[in-house]
């Protein structure tokens, strides 16, 4: 799954620890959520998307519609 | 890196659950070399070290239960099962040598010990794959 995370996290001038900090998560988990080497659940996903005020499918996408 | 209230709990009990079981084990061992037991006794013994080992088990559970953070969750449930892999492959390989008359028995007690090993072991480069990144 492909994600847009690092531009939007970049777009608001936030680091790794920023974002990890307003999810409650460490920033090791953001970093794998972003380099994709790991997929959120369907929760954390809800949560990013809330953060950034955008929906799920602007901020993930499953490599077929990217 | 500050670690969760969840991993703090589980640093601190499974700490704890250390030390009773090492204790416990020279405990047992120091009742052998006394010499030889009556048999409920002998079982009596035998199951002091054990305690602890369940406690170590409920521990990890326990920490799966309470960490919010679902990526430590994937990254202990990682370790657990490359420690198993790891474990159950030497420790088959040895009892096979051992068979061939190659190599002395082992204990049943190190396996133990052995599989938190492989554990510490396979968090590093676990870590080191999916933790990289600068954190810019």
């Amino acid at each position: 799954m492909n994600n847009r995370l690092r531009v939007l996290r970049a777009e608001r001038n936030w680091s790794q620890a920023d974002l990890a900090q307003r999810l409650d998560v460490s920033r090791q988990s953001v970093n794998a959520i972003e380099t994709g080497k790991y997929d959120p659940s369907l929760p954390l996903a809800f949560r990013l998307s809330r953060l950034f005020e955008l929906p799920i499918e602007a901020i993930f996408t499953d490599g077929e519609n990217a | 890196m500050p670690k969760s209230q969840a991993a703090r709990r589980y640093l601190r009990r499974i700490a704890i659950s250390t030390i009773v079981y090492v204790f416990a084990v020279f405990l047992t061992l120091h009742a052998v070399n006394r010499g030889r037991v009556p048999l409920p006794e002998a079982i009596g013994l035998a199951m002091i070290p054990s305690l602890p080992i369940v406690a170590i088990i409920a521990t990890v559970g326990l920490y799966l239960k309470e960490e919010k953070d679902e990526f430590q969750r994937e990254l202990v449930i990682q370790s657990l099962l490359w420690a198993a892999g790891a474990t159950l492959s030497v420790t088959s390989f040895w009892s096979f040598l051992h068979i061939f008359g190659r190599v002395a028995a082992v204990d049943g007690f190190h396996v133990f010990v052995m599989f938190w090993l492989f554990v510490a072991l396979s968090g590093y480069p676990l870590r080191r794959y999916y933790g990289g990144g600068n954190g810019e």
